[in-house]
């Protein structure tokens, strides 16, 4: 011990000299790492510039024909170049609607059982499973979609709802029509299963992060599980569920492939959801590189930058939401 | 002994069955949601493993009607992911490294952090349309490279996020304790940081490859398709996705069957790399 | 009230314990509880008695907030925890696997350590128990939730901002908001785990007075590791050690004379 701070107490003035060296050389290096890792976090909001920038710029044409009716329009005519995007806007929508009203329930009830019902040893197999489902790749979930599940409807639940729905007024016209297999309700319902996954893993994770203490006073007042997942979990984590939510919804609007193999690619709007309709991503993924003419590619590059506005505003939305929880958590 | 009494009331009688109704409507969507999710393996099983053979791997796209296998697209997917790896990968550990090192607290750090969120979760299909205006629009040719610079835009915000959350673990009194000794910050994080976090951002990285290896959107305008045996990473090139999106929607018999065994190749590769990562993952959050 | 914190002089208060008149509201008889292998009450037998307060006192990690927890069966909501032995509420077997947790825990009331309001107003905090277990008109359920929060001396203080949020109030003002949802469901027994640790002294005295007036309708147990607090409030004081209970009786006698010697070297602060 005494050696040590003996020799560490006193320096010859070489040994200073050098000693400053070596660090002068190391804050050199310091300075540098610290820059090179703060030009790499830039390089994210570079990224995000650079995307928002190159699509403004492809679709600077079509902006200049079409004007702000493009949003309006619902012709899509490569032989007269007249674009607009309300039918893509409208599938892209009504499929992502369809996709929530189906896994939002399902997903915050299968968390539900997860965090209040399960027995613990099989918490973390199902946990783990519908995580790794969360990672198939959506091309997977589109050729299933294409192959297995269009025909299955066809054949057995669209003309069963086409006959139960056919008597009642409004519903009729929602349910009209042939059944073709593929069409927006087919591309909502495989959406549904491709986002059930993340709904139920972030609501699994908000869920748990309710204080234990909170639900034993609710226990402790008589309350069942259910009203303690209603009245409290509910409450206490709304702006977790909401995020959560958010996010499974940006993921369904920008899907792609999974809704590509069964949408149809008919630019219309019809008020059947077992007619054919197109989404903003199915449309480019299958026009962009046969589309002739600059208009063409600039009207579909539009599309891209409209997407991408409508699922940053949400995915934003989202991200707030869960980062207020957070907060509360935290606090 | 008797029960407490009350059980009869007609109030308590409704909240009870109430609470079975919902209790048994979550153990019912848990069994759906599990039984879809198997459904869709189950099929892609069923129609994948029949097409499963050596020649798979070992011979070319073939035209409609003939036989043949998918050796240039694998080829082709596994250059440009270890292309967009080798970008992605030093960018996204640098700059993961800012947010949670020197600008844990700053300004830019959580503007980065949020948009880095969103990038996360944005419309592959839109990044595609990015690097088509970048390099291919600009070049005046498909590529591999355009491709894999797409994949390596998907792989930078998942590997900023994991290696920030693995840094944040690091406790501080290790950073402390590499201070005492007059480490500088630097030396601190690349000799001490990255060690006690480094299982936890190899899971990240992981998880990017597991990620792109699957994704079809951004390549189907950077890379095109080829069907033909090319390593020009300058030249267009094919890719396992973008050949089942093709092969799928074609009406050939053959080709249908080869998409489905190409879709089983990816899920078996991408379910390994998540087992194998959140295996890693597990151990680097107990050690 | 005699709230001097002086637990050598404490007789003066609870004079009136007559033990001629003494139920048992709960009984307690060979309970273990274990928590996987580890067993963390050892042999427990205690009576709790109609009306009055009694005290749980000892060294943290001694079991008594688990014994708590095994009087609402609140261990149930966690896996490998399991009590043995016999524990009656009115002569009912409160352990029995056959039980209603729900209507063990409306009949047994619980208050926690730290304050835990709904995450909703300060109204439905205290009717959404309520209407649990009954159907009333909206002015009847009005009356019974300011009967509840008068009830917790917090009346005066909310009756302006009902529909405040609950998380809003102070914690003081928070723990007895709890203290009122528990009472508006009318239990007979009511739980006290703790309940000023978390608060201020002022905040502390208030709870204290509430008690002693709760005590004219129910039972009441409270936890806790102030040993004034303990000899303010109880009338009945019970000292754990490491899982076991090593004496129990009248407050004043186990605070001026008891008769095991660790009770005496954890009231006169040699250990604990």
């Amino acid at each position: 011990m005494a050696d040590i701070a003996y020799e560490g107490g006193a320096l010859s003035a070489t040994e200073t000299v050098d000693r400053a060296k070596v660090l002068r050389r190391l804050r050199l290096g310091d300075s540098a790492f610290r820059h090179i890792t703060r030009v790499a976090a830039i390089s994210v909001l570079i990224i995000l510039s650079g995307i928002i920038l190159s699509l403004v710029y492809g679709a600077w044409p079509a902006m200049q024909t079409f004007g702000i009716s493009f949003l309006f329009d619902e012709s899509w005519n490569p032989v007269t170049e007249r674009f607009g995007a309300i039918a893509p806007i409208y599938g892209t929508v009504l499929t992502s609607l369809i996709a929530m009203l189906i896994a939002v329930p399902i997903g915050l009830f299968i968390a539900l059982f997860l965090t209040e019902l399960c027995p613990m040893w099989l918490r973390r197999p199902i946990g783990v499973a519908i995580e790794l489902l969360a990672g198939i790749p959506s091309i997977i979930y589109g050729i299933w979609g294409l192959f297995v599940f269009a025909p299955f409807l066809q054949q057995h639940v669209q003309p069963f709802l086409i006959d139960l729905f056919g008597p009642i007024p409004i519903l009729n016209n929602l349910f009209a029509g042939p059944p073709y297999g593929i069409g927006i309700l087919t591309a909502g319902l495989i959406l549904a299963i491709m986002v059930l996954p993340f709904i139920t893993s972030i609501s699994r994770d908000v869920f748990e992060a309710v204080p234990p203490v909170l639900k034993e006073a609710a226990y402790g007042l008589g309350c069942t599980t259910w009203e303690v997942a209603r009245y409290v979990v509910l409450p206490y984590t709304r702006v977790g569920v909401i995020g959560g939510v958010m996010l499974g919804l940006g993921r369904a609007l920008g899907e792609t492939m999974a809704v590509t193999f069964v949408i149809g690619n008919a630019h219309r709007i019809s008020g059947s959801i077992l007619a054919p309709g197109t989404t903003i991503s199915a449309t480019i993924a299958n026009e962009f590189t046969e589309a002739v003419g600059d208009i063409y590619t600039s009207s579909l590059i539009m599309l891209g930058l409209i997407l991408f506005c409508i699922t940053f505003i949400v995915l934003a939305f989202a991200r707030l939401m869960l980062m207020r929880l957070n907060a509360r958590v935290g606090a | 002994m008797a029960l407490i009494s009350g059980a009869n009331s007609p109030l308590y009688a409704k909240r009870r069955r109430k609470n079975v109704i919902t209790m048994a409507l979550a153990f019912a969507a848990t069994a759906l949601g599990l039984t879809w999710l198997v459904l869709v393996l189950a099929v892609l099983l069923w129609n994948g493993v029949g097409g499963l053979s050596l020649a798979v791997f070992t011979e070319m796209t073939p035209p409609p009607g003939a036989a043949g296998g998918l050796l240039n697209p694998i080829v082709g997917s596994l250059m440009m992911t270890v292309v967009a790896v080798v970008i992605g990968t030093p960018l996204g550990i640098l700059a993961g490294t800012y947010l949670a090192e020197y600008g844990r607290y700053d300004k830019l750090s959580s503007v980065v952090r949020f948009i880095n969120d969103i990038l996360l979760s944005a419309p592959s299909i839109v990044i595609g349309l990015f690097v088509y205006e970048v390099m291919v629009a600009s070049l005046g040719h498909f590529s591999g490279w355009a491709g894999a610079v797409a994949l390596a835009v998907i792989v930078v915000p998942v590997v900023v996020r994991t290696t920030e959350d693995m840094l944040t673990l690091v406790p501080d009194t290790l950073r402390e304790a590499a201070a005492s000794i007059g480490l500088p910050r630097s030396l601190m994080i690349r000799h001490v940081a990255y060690k006690a976090a480094r299982a936890g951002m190899i899971t990240g990285v992981l998880l990017a490859i597991a990620r792109i290896s699957g994704e079809t959107a951004p390549l189907l305008f950077t890379a095109l398709n080829n069907q033909f045996w090319s390593l020009d990473m300058a030249a267009p090139m094919a890719s396992l996705p973008v050949v089942i999106f093709q092969f799928a929607l074609s009406p050939y018999k053959d080709w249908q069957e080869l998409a489905w065994t190409g879709a089983l190749i990816i899920t078996l590769a991408v379910l390994a790399l998540s087992i194998v990562a959140r295996f890693l993952g597990a151990q680097s959050k107990t050690s | 009230m005699n709230s001097v914190a002086s637990f050598t002089v404490p007789s003066v208060t609870h004079a009136a314990v007559n033990a001629g008149d003494l139920t048992d509201k709960v009984t307690i008889r060979n309970l273990d509880f274990f928590y996987g292998d580890n067993r963390a009450l050892k042999d427990i037998n205690v009576s709790l008695y109609n009306g009055k307060v009694t005290a749980f006192i000892g060294p943290s990690g001694c079991g008594k907030s688990t014994l708590l927890r095994v009087l609402n069966r609140m261990y149930d909501l966690y896996p490998n925890q399991r009590a043995t032995g016999d524990v009656s509420l009115d002569n009912e077997n409160i352990l029995d696997p056959a039980q209603d947790l729900n209507l063990l825990r409306a009949k047994v009331g619980m208050v926690f350590q730290k304050p835990t309001p709904f995450p909703m107003t300060i109204y439905e905090n205290i009717a959404f128990g309520i209407r649990l277990y009954e159907k009333l008109p909206k002015s009847e359920l009005d009356g019974r939730v300011q009967r509840a929060l008068e009830r917790a001396a917090l009346w005066n203080e909310v009756k302006d901002k009902l529909g405040a949020n609950g998380q809003s109030l102070s914690g003081g003002q928070q723990q007895r908001l709890c203290i009122a949802r528990t009472v508006a469901v009318r239990p007979e027994v009511i739980l006290l785990d703790e309940p000023c640790s978390a608060l201020d002294p002022i905040s502390t005295a208030k709870i204290e007075e509430l008690i002693d007036e709760l005590k004219e309708d129910y039972t009441l147990v409270i936890v806790t590791h102030n040993m004034q607090q303990a000899a303010r409030v109880s009338d009945y004081t019970a000292f754990m050690y490491l899982g076991e209970l090593v004496e129990f009786g009248e407050t004043a006698k186990i605070f001026t004379k008891p008769d095991d010697r660790r009770t005496q070297d954890y009231i006169t602060g040699r250990f604990g």
